[in-house]
């Protein structure tokens, strides 16, 4: 990858691309090795050492640590072996009243919290806001996600993990 | 039997014959290698380039036939051409939904022993909006014409329209009150309504009589007749062209490269493994007038999304744990599901190259029986599939988006589609006639957040992805309402580091009638129908209704007083301008006929967020503060930007300083307020065991839990209930209205 491509990269990270050059990523044929490039690009912005081996969130990365496959925050905290649902390992606000509901809502309608919630998982680490569920109460946690890694590594990039 | 008899049937054993060898060989129609392509690969693109042409040329050709406002005006439209077994082999852009709904239909047709019984023939024409034959609602009217060379077919072309009246139980299309069936409207069920390349009079007289704005239906019949025409001629000038045995050979090798692609860009964009989804809806009718009863007036509709990609690249996805099908009209059958993922497919992946029914081919829908994306009974209604039908798909997108974003294509993210809620109205006209319609401004709600960018505003549906709201003065010709405006509705779209696109609302002005009937579909008031990704929040729930009757307008126009264009911030614009009876009416709105004076508001949904909020560039926000797409209060607490100045002398700015203190504290309150989640899993489990909920609640969970033993075995293992749990059946059933 040549420094202008890296930059180029990086900006579309950073939501910082221009329009137009954002427009013709989208609508030209995709670059095949653009998986290695963006791990890069992740890897220079966070300030540990183990190895990204897949993004799975905005902060959110499957990485190898030693002998283990671990969910890791850009912050650096630690949610656990991948195959296992990270937001288990996560702090939770859930908001069930009208008056928390209207704290994220101001001028809008918002659910009836009996029929449904607002289930914000944070980082401990940084406190950033990882992802929202909006169920009703009672619902089970969802996994978003469970990549094939190995599948995906031995199979689709033909590169060893 | 006759020879033209002995000819046809020959037809329903090809179509054995094609999906045998496709389970065969893994191959569309068995076809292993793509001769025509190798053999000359730049002809093989411009023929399919020929034919593409020919679908959108044709669907052109059709909206300037039409009176009607929603295919002239907003494109809600879709012409393809098709194999002579009912694969789609190019098609033309519009609500690209109903490419695989046509499919099923001519397929429907073929297995029906439609060749003996009332026969295909050249200049027949064969008509169909029965969802449970192959559509997704009853105003989703399809023709198709056999395609016919020296007496041997050699495909369909079919068109698509969705009328904007059906003659049902409510005015309009999208016949929210229909509880069953019956009240739908005017069922054409794969009928055969013209000959000789003419459509039926006692057709066109059914049409006349059951409609309540025929002249919609009845001239799109003639567009659609005219495209499929359009696109026949140029079949038949193809095959002069190229020969008839080069043509049926390309013709399914473009289906089988399609199908490749799709499994090779599933590979090239995603990841393979397990993604997991949900969305909910909150179906609200009780003490609604009209409601028949049938089952519960109201329900809370979960809908559990399962996708695995296969390491082939093949899509499966599962509904496994959907509530069961209802008597209301928000039910889909397998065809409207189908259209859902295939319209969804042309916008991620099927985008380019050879769009047909070879990405169909390379996807797989599980749809349990008896859930409401496969009804076990046909008696039910469909009139409002896309209530549902947007969140699942909407969730969809967002499996899909997972895929994108761990492959590195950031651009591609898309936080999904929203429900776009209809209005519908008739009875009497500005013109003193008799009249029915559907509003298609709706065509242009707001759209998911990219993970780059913010969302669209007003400016996406999932089901064309040509939206388009089309002109206020346009729709002021067909319907007896003023507009008063149209407005952003600030703060519609869901918060994150990129913010969902924004919805808008309309207010109008009840004119020069004594009596409209308005109805409106596919609100979620009680619950978020949407979702947020990666931090992001779900955009807010469908507004409710502001209405006045009997208001003061004229009087305040004649005394050349302001008048409010919308219901402004605080919703309350309308009670401060015009006196009246105030009403806030929560979706659906069914209600008693409205006249002359009477005000009304309608407003549409925004897309769901992408990001932490906190970590939204604080310029974006004062940006959005000053075109007016969300408030300052907003920013404040949401975003937790710090301002100076104010909006009102033009000198707000943002206290950088502060917003970077206030931020950091915000984040550390976040941990404060927060509790471990398996604190939390341990203080709900009792809760979840007594069935400590609302009777809504206790209501869907027992409902899933009924029909999918998975989704029970899965419920029950996440909070270590005992085998064999269930919630009692201890409740009875309230079907009152009151």
């Amino acid at each position: 990858m040549n420094n202008l491509q890296r930059e180029e990269y990086r900006l579309l990270l950073d939501g910082q691309l221009p329009w137009p050059q954002t427009k013709n990523l989208m609508s030209s044929y995709k670059d095949r090795d653009r998986f290695f490039k963006i791990l890069e690009i992740y890897q220079d912005k966070v300030e540990w050492d183990e190895k990204i081996l897949l993004p799975i969130g905005e902060h959110l990365f499957i990485v190898q640590k030693g002998k283990q496959r671990i969910v890791k925050c850009s912050c650096g905290h630690e949610f656990g072996d991948y195959r296992k649902n990270w937001k288990f390992q996560a702090v939770l606000r859930v908001r069930n009243t009208v008056e928390d509901l209207e704290g994220i809502y101001p001028h809008a309608d918002v659910c009836d919290p009996s029929w449904m919630e607002i289930r914000e998982f944070i980082c401990p680490g940084c406190g950033t806001l990882l992802e929202v569920e909006a169920c009703s109460p009672g619902y089970p946690i969802t996994f978003d996600f469970c990549p094939d890694l190995e599948g995906f590594y031995s199979q689709w990039l033909n590169h060893p993990l | 039997m006759t020879e033209a008899n002995s000819l046809n049937s020959v037809l329903r054993k090809r179509l054995e014959e094609s999906e045998t060898m496709l389970a065969e060989t893994g191959c569309y129609d068995g076809i292993t290698t793509l001769e025509c392509r190798d053999m000359d690969p730049l002809k093989f693109e411009t023929i399919h380039m020929k034919l593409r042409a020919g679908c959108v040329s044709a669907r052109e050709i059709a909206r300037r036939i039409s009176a009607s406002p929603g295919v002239r005006e907003v494109g809600e439209m879709v012409a393809a051409i098709y194999t002579p077994e009912g694969d789609a082999v190019a098609i033309s852009n519009g609500i690209m939904v109903h490419v695989h709904t046509m499919s099923r239909f001519i397929k429907w047709m073929i297995r029906n022993d439609y060749e003996h019984d009332p026969g295909i023939n050249p200049g027949d024409i064969f008509a169909n909006n029965d969802a449970f034959i192959g559509t997704v609602q009853v105003p989703d009217v399809m023709d198709v014409v056999p395609i016919f060379h020296e007496g041997e077919l050699v495909g369909w072309a079919g068109a698509v329209c969705h009328e904007l009246e059906a003659g049902g139980i409510t005015p309009g299309g999208d016949v929210a009150l229909a509880q069953e069936r019956f009240g739908e409207g005017l069922f054409i069920c794969a009928e055969k309504i013209g000959l000789n390349d003419r459509i039926r009079r006692d057709y066109v007289i059914r049409c006349e009589r059951n409609l309540r704005m025929p002249i919609y239906w009845i001239l799109d019949e003639q567009a659609k007749v005219a495209a499929c025409f359009s696109m026949r001629d140029r079949v038949l000038e193809l095959i002069d062209e190229i020969g008839v045995d080069f043509y049926k050979r390309i013709s399914k090798e473009f289906i089988e490269e399609g199908r490749r692609t799709q499994l090779a860009r599933v590979r090239q964009l995603t990841v393979p493994g397990t993604y997991r989804s949900n969305t909910f809806y909150g179906h609200v009718t009780k003490g609604k007038p009209g409601f028949q009863p049938l089952g519960d007036p109201d329900w809370l509709y979960s809908i559990p999304l399962k996708m695995d990609i296969e390491l082939d690249g093949k899509i499966v996805v599962d509904f496994e744990g959907a509530q069961p099908w209802g008597y209301h009209s928000m039910n889909c059958t397998p065809a409207g599901m189908d259209g859902g993922m295939f319209v969804t497919l042309t916008q991620h992946m099927n985008f380019e190259g050879l769009v047909n029914d070879g990405a169909w081919l390379a996807t797989q829908l599980k749809l349990p029986r008896g859930t409401w994306t496969n009804p076990d009974s046909e008696f039910c209604a469909t009139a409002t599939s896309w209530a549902l039908l947007l969140p699942a798909y909407g969730a969809f997108q967002r499996m899909l988006s997972r895929g994108f974003l761990a492959r590195g294509f950031l651009e591609e993210v898309f936080v999904g589609q929203v429900n776009s809620p209809m209005i519908e109205m008739g009875s009497i006209s500005q013109y003193g006639k008799p009249f029915g319609i559907a509003h298609f401004e709706c065509a242009a709600a707001g759209s998911g957040a990219l993970a780059i960018k913010d969302g669209l505003d007003t400016a996406y549906v999932g089901w064309n992805p040509e939206s388009d709201m089309g002109n206020i003065e346009i729709w002021e010709l067909d319907m007896p309402m003023v507009y008063l405006g149209r407005s952003i509705l600030p703060n519609s779209g869901g918060a994150g580091k990129y913010r969902g696109g924004n919805a808008f609302m309309s207010t109008w002005v009840i004119n020069k009638s004594p009596e409209v009937r308005i109805v409106t579909s596919e609100h979620s008031s009680r619950v978020f129908d949407n979702a947020g990704m990666c931090g992001g929040y779900p955009a807010p729930t469908c507004q409710k209704h502001r209405v006045v009757r009997n208001s003061n307008i004229y009087q305040r126009v004649e005394q050349r007083r302001p008048l409010a264009h919308s219901t402004g911030l605080d919703q309350n614009n309308l009670e401060q301008f015009y006196q009246g009876n105030q009403q806030i009416i929560e979706g659906p709105h069914i209600a008693a006929p409205m006249k002359e004076g009477d005000i009304f508001t309608h407003s549409y949904n925004g897309g769901g967020g992408y990001g932490d909020p906190l970590e939204r560039d604080p310029v974006l926000v004062l940006d959005d503060i000053i075109q007016g797409h969300s408030s300052q209060i907003h920013g404040e607490r949401v975003h937790g930007i710090r301002f100076k100045g104010t909006i009102d002398d033009e000198t707000l700015e943002i206290d950088f300083s502060q917003t970077q203190k206030t931020r950091k504290r915000l984040r550390t309150e976040r941990l404060q307020d927060a509790v471990p989640v398996m604190e939390w899993y341990e203080s709900e489990k009792d809760k979840v065991k007594q069935g400590d909920f609302s009777p809504e609640v206790l209501k869907m969970y027992r409902a899933a839990m009924d029909l999918s033993e998975e989704f029970a075995q899965e419920f029950r293992a996440f909070w270590q209930l005992e085998n064999g749990f269930a919630y009692p059946q201890n409740e009875q059933v309230d079907l009152s209205n009151e």
